[in-house]
């Protein structure tokens, strides 16, 4: 299966939501924009406060007579570190919760991507998005997003502040510009597609992360320690090497700039020569525009560095505009019907790979049907299908309302094993838990565990064994209780004391429903209505269990193979 | 902590030196540069002379020549160590994992061990990079008290003074700092790792219909990380707020000393702008700490993170003996209790397809565990060829002994690779070459992670087929066909014996055909072995069996 992966969205769609997300917090935004301005303007007032204490000097005033303006450099730093603290905390704010805003919109798309594209993409693709991009923007929120309000505004109004000393100050100043302009746009040329390498060598290196460490035991299990060491050894260099050829890229940037800072500062300093000379400016106000230009190196360092992070933060939340984007599958729209009813009904999941062919169903309301067939037969694909999981190529299936379906790929969700069930029904009273867990056998074991229902259990949590998670399993979909179950080899999984258990609570968690069950073993066959066999993608045989069994036909042989083993003639089943 | 931290540094020690030194030259000459400044004005702009001003900015444009290679070449060592010190932890974390005393996992997503290894690693990795940038900035700042010294004594003692005033006052301010990052990394290593885990269980949300519930769900963690971002990003606030205020009053101490001093006609103007200009200059270096401070105070939470795996328990002790060559394969249980076993014996002879049903899974998963020494038995004693397990080096146990869980993963690759080569008997007795034929490319079709684009049913078959291609001496596999279809159960059962003919074979199980064609089987009831025959023996005479197995 060639990978598919999940889109990424364009610049212009990337800025309209970050837009749309910000716009409810408009009020914020403007708060902090102006306490920055503000912060920033005060600081400002520092360099022409030194040029007058030069000018003090030069005019041949007292020592006395510089207390003055020291006290007001006092009041400006105290200022200016009050209000900066104000505004870098609205800034960090806006960011900070805009930021929840959007994660919380890819975590809500992610979950109502159809199966189909999440698998063609490998779930690392999703997990590499909502762990590394995630975490790549939230950093740049938290550092960059108030560094570069503070150096944005430092730079602009900087500048005005020595066009206010005089404009060919101003004019002398931006000689630096050009060369500060190419150098950006040479950078951010070669920058973008290294970036997106790296974000693909950061993906892969995630993925083997998740893969060697998820399946550790395994890797122990079989000496793989060194193959698997080796693998992330590869996608780590090749990370790093990565990284360091973007580290390369920002140190010739450096080099540009310096040249930018020299032209620019000679430039002033030139000026000043001639503005002093012919009178037009003071040595202090020679002084002080030096000195804003000097001071000017750090924020402009600063900005154009963030052009750095403000790209990377850029492309991964393009990787999650990308998703959060996509269009809304359209809702399944299936015929409501009475019963199940299928016809006509292909599917293949890659071009020219059928796995089913036009097979018609029917199967009536309260009616239990289980299909059986051998492995690759396309059992679970119809079962799928029936479930609204995936999208039929060819035909059409009516269903009486919602399907509820447990299928061979289990999972106990991380956390207490009330939150676990309470996924199906949000709003469940404990009793409604006690319940459920009654009825498919489980309540004696959840009630033992070291906190009862509160007990953490999943991934890093207590331990369950394989029944027990199927169990959790069925209990879920009672407490979501939908019309129609299909259940896939729900069985399977828990061995034959374990089967035994789930097979009556199966039993239990259909009734009163329209239950379609994927049987693994034949015994579970036997206790439904009605046996579909499945070969080849077409259903070959239906009928009552008894019937097909002395009919002759695949599930009479079937049942042969099954039960062959045993030693005994008569069949210890009925 | 400590030693994590250490170690990045002194791992990377060329780099960090080369980048040190050459980024104190670049610090060296910034500091230059306002000095400059104050010369130009004093002989040039003062004094308006023109060859004095194109020879001081000659001058000028040299020192910007070295300080802007020294820059480069610096910080390319600095990031070089960094990025080479973050991979060096990325990988002793993953080799702690898979450590073949185990352990590592015990309590921890694989999400966030995933977020430990990438995240922390790099963060700890970027404590060089802060090192070099400290050296750099002390640099600066003692090159400018040394030029302000030569100014004036009184002046640059003010410096100074005041600086290390400054960098202690900057490092107490960071200290709330460090406990509101700890805090807010630990939540948003948590909501990433439900994130994670949400995505992982889609399949199973789907079946239920409850992506909205899980939504709901992730907002509430991604609600309790934004809260404790949000108080780590109000201390940080506050932190840079106060660093800002503090730099204004020192630079307007220098500014009041050295402008008495000016006006006294003790220094001259141009020295009195070399000295302010220098001590706006200092700014730089003194938020640089600040960032430091702040990146160790990261550095050392995840660093933190790091050591508390590096240091997880083990699962079982060393060992220290090799199996004795050549591997006979003969076990023996003797009074095992461990779980929920309660006093094993058993004898399996070398070579010997032994069966061994439980009525409780729990008591397999027990055994199991026992056989493949992830974990000692409570009391009891395992040996292999008359050598106790717990004695064994479990790594070199495990290239004799494998233990092939049912739930056993897949890897991405290709099918090929993930049974280990070209096996074509393992993958025909595994039924796994029918796997092949159905998978676009065959067997060198691809893999998804875990296994994941495989059915259940041919997961199990391609898993069997590398415990199968392993071929170790002693195989023990655990319901290897549950998800497999019962014709092609019951070829599998007819071809095992075959593949692992002279060697000891366990089948843990309950599966009809796959005991049938066992030498003996063992009945594990409540924790104890009940009983011991062939298969149909059993079958015939215990009902315990027959019900465990039959029904």
């Amino acid at each position: 299966m060639s990978r598919e992966l999940l889109p990424v969205a364009t610049a212009a769609r990337t800025r309209a939501v970050l837009l749309d997300l910000i716009r409810p917090h408009r009020a914020l935004a403007l708060g902090g924009f102006a306490v920055m301005v503000v912060a920033t303007s005060i600081g400002l007032l520092t360099q022409p406060l030194l040029g007058s204490i030069v000018d003090l000097v030069d005019a041949g005033e007292s020592a006395a007579a510089i207390t003055a303006p020291v006290l007001a450099l006092v009041a400006v730093a105290v200022t200016q570190g009050g209000a900066m603290t104000a505004g870098l905390a609205l800034v960090s704010r806006l960011g900070e919760t805009v930021l929840a805003r959007l994660r919380e919109r890819f975590v809500d798309r992610a979950m109502r991507l159809p199966l189909e594209q999440v698998e063609r993409a490998g779930s690392g693709d999703l997990t590499a998005r909502v762990t590394g991009d995630v975490s790549l923007i939230a950093e740049a929120v938290r550092v960059a997003l108030p560094e570069m309000a503070r150096s944005g505004l430092a730079i602009v109004l900087t500048l005005g502040a020595l066009a206010i000393l005089d404009w060919r100050f101003l004019l002398a100043a931006l000689i630096s510009v050009p060369v500060q302009w190419h150098t950006a746009r040479w950078y951010v040329r070669h920058a973008g597609p290294l970036y997106a390498r790296q974000r693909v060598a950061g993906g892969a290196q995630q993925q083997q992360l998740l893969d060697t460490i998820g399946g550790a035991k395994t890797v122990r299990a079989f000496r793989l320690e060194a193959d698997h060491t080796a693998r992330v050894a590869e996608r780590s260099n090749t990370a790093v090497d990565l990284t360091m050829r973007g580290v390369n890229l920002v140190l010739r940037f450096y080099s540009r700039l310096h040249v930018a800072e020299y032209a620019g500062l000679a430039a002033v300093l030139v000026a000043g020569f001639f503005m002093v000379r012919s009178g037009a400016a003071s040595i202090g106000t020679a002084t002080a525009a030096a000195l804003y230009f000097h001071s000017l190196f750090a924020p402009v360092n600063t900005a154009l560095v963030l052009i750095d992070d403000a790209q990377s933060a850029g492309a991964a939340l393009a990787r999650l505009v990308g998703v959060i984007d996509l269009p809304e599958p359209a809702a399944l729209d299936r015929p409501s019907s009475a019963r199940i009813e299928v016809s006509g009904l292909g599917h293949s999941y890659d071009e020219g790979r059928p796995v089913l062919h036009d097979v018609d169903l029917t199967i009536d309301r309260g009616e239990r049907v289980a299909l059986v067939g051998a492995s690759g037969a396309g059992k679970t694909t119809l079962a799928k299908l029936i479930a609204g999981i995936h999208r039929p190529s060819a035909g059409t299936i009516a269903v009486p309302g919602e399907v509820g379906m447990v299928t061979q790929d289990v999972h106990v969700f991380a956390g207490p094993l009330a939150d676990d069930l309470r996924l199906a029904r949000p709003d469940a009273t404990d009793a409604d838990l006690r319940e459920a867990l009654t009825r498919v056998d489980a309540l004696t074991w959840a009630e033992t565990l070291p906190e009862g229902l509160a007990t953490v259990v999943g991934e890093g949590g207590h331990r369950l064994t394989a029944t027990q998670i199927q169990q959790l399993a069925l209990a879920r979909l009672i407490l979501a209780d939908p019309p129609v179950a299909v259940l896939d080899e729900a069985t399977a999984e828990a061995g034959s004391a374990g089967a035994r258990v789930l097979e009556k609570a199966i039993e239990t968690t259909v009734e009163g429903r329209t239950a379609l069950i994927v049987a693994h073993r034949l015994t579970q066959a036997a206790a439904t209505d009605r046996v579909v066999v499945m070969d080849g993608g077409r259903i070959v045989e239906s009928g009552p269990h008894d019937g097909l069994r002395s009919s002759g036909g695949r599930y009479a042989s079937l049942w042969e193979a099954w039960s062959g083993v045993r030693p005994t003639s008569e069949n210890p089943l009925e | 902590m400590r030693a994590v931290l250490w170690r990045a540094i002194s791992g990377q020690r060329r780099d960090v030196v080369v980048g040190a030194v050459l980024g104190a030259a670049h610090q060296a000459g910034e500091v230059m540069v306002p000095v400059l400044i104050g010369v130009v004005i004093d002989q040039g702009v003062a004094g308006g002379d023109l060859p004095a001003l194109a020879r001081w900015l000659v001058v000028l444009a040299v020192v910007y020549v070295a300080l802007s290679f020294s820059y480069r070449f610096g910080a390319r060592a600095g990031e070089r160590a960094a990025e080479r010190a973050g991979h060096a932890l990325r990988m002793e974390l993953v080799e702690r994992v898979l450590d073949a005393r185990g352990g590592a996992e015990e309590g921890r997503l694989p999400g966030a061990l995933t977020n430990t290894a990438t995240e922390d690693a790099k963060r700890v990795g970027a404590v060089n990079m802060s090192v070099m940038l400290a050296v750099s900035a002390l640099t600066g700042i003692v090159v400018a008290a040394v030029v302000l010294l030569n100014i004036s004594v009184p002046l640059g003692l003010v410096v100074l003074a005041g600086t290390p005033l400054l960098l202690f006052l900057g490092h107490l301010l960071s200290k709330p700092l460090e406990k509101a990052s700890e805090d807010q990394q630990d939540r948003a290593a948590h909501a990433s790792g439900v994130a994670a885990d949400l995505i992982k269980g889609l399949r199973v949300l789907k079946g239920i219909g409850a992506e909205t519930a899980a939504v709901a769900r992730y907002r509430v963690t991604s609600g309790d990380s934004l809260a404790a971002t949000l108080r780590a990003a109000r201390a940080e606030a506050l932190q840079t707020g106060l660093v800002v205020a503090l730099t204004g009053v020192f630079i307007a101490v220098v500014a009041l000393v050295g402008g008495r001093l000016a006006a006294s006609g003790e220094i001259t103007l141009g020295e009195l702008v070399s000295a302010v200009g220098l001590a706006l200059f200092l700014i730089g270096p003194l938020e640089v700490f600040a960032w430091v401070n702040a990146q160790f105070a990261m550095g050392r939470a995840s660093a933190a993170r790091i050591a508390e795996v590096l240091a997880a328990p083990h699962s079982v002790a060393a060992g220290t003996e090799q199996p004795s060559l050549p591997v006979r394969g003969s076990l023996r249980l003797s009074a095992v209790s461990h779980d929920t076993l309660k006093g094993v014996d058993l004898e399996v002879a070398p070579g010997e397809v032994l069966g061994v049903a439980a009525v409780d899974p729990a008591d397999a998963v027990s055994l199991l565990s026992c056989l493949g020494r992830t974990a000692d038995p409570a009391s009891g004693t395992v040996e292999l060829d008359g050598v106790a397990l717990a004695d064994l080096d479990p790594a070199a146990l495990r290239a004799v002994v494998l233990v092939a869980d049912h739930d056993a993963d897949l890897f991405e690759g290709t099918l090929r690779e993930n049974v280990g080569g070209a096996h074509p008997e393992a993958m025909a007795a595994a039924g796994a070459d029918e796997v092949a034929d159905e998978l676009p490319g065959g067997v060198d079709g691809h893999v998804s992670e875990r296994g994941q684009s495989l059915s259940g049913g041919q997961r199990q078959r391609v898993a069997l087929a590398r415990a199968l291609a392993a071929d170790r001496a002693v195989l023990v596999v655990h319901d290897p066909t549950t998800a497999v279809d019962a014709v092609t159960e019951a070829r599998i059962a007819s071809r095992l014996r075959d593949v692992r003919r002279d060697r000891t074979t366990i089948l843990v199980t309950t599966s009809p055909a796959l005991l049938a064609v066992a030498d003996r089987v063992v009945l594990l009831d409540g924790g104890r072995i009940t009983d011991a025959a062939p298969h149909a023996d059993l079958v015939t005479r215990n009902a315990t069996y027959r019900t465990a197995v039959l029904a």
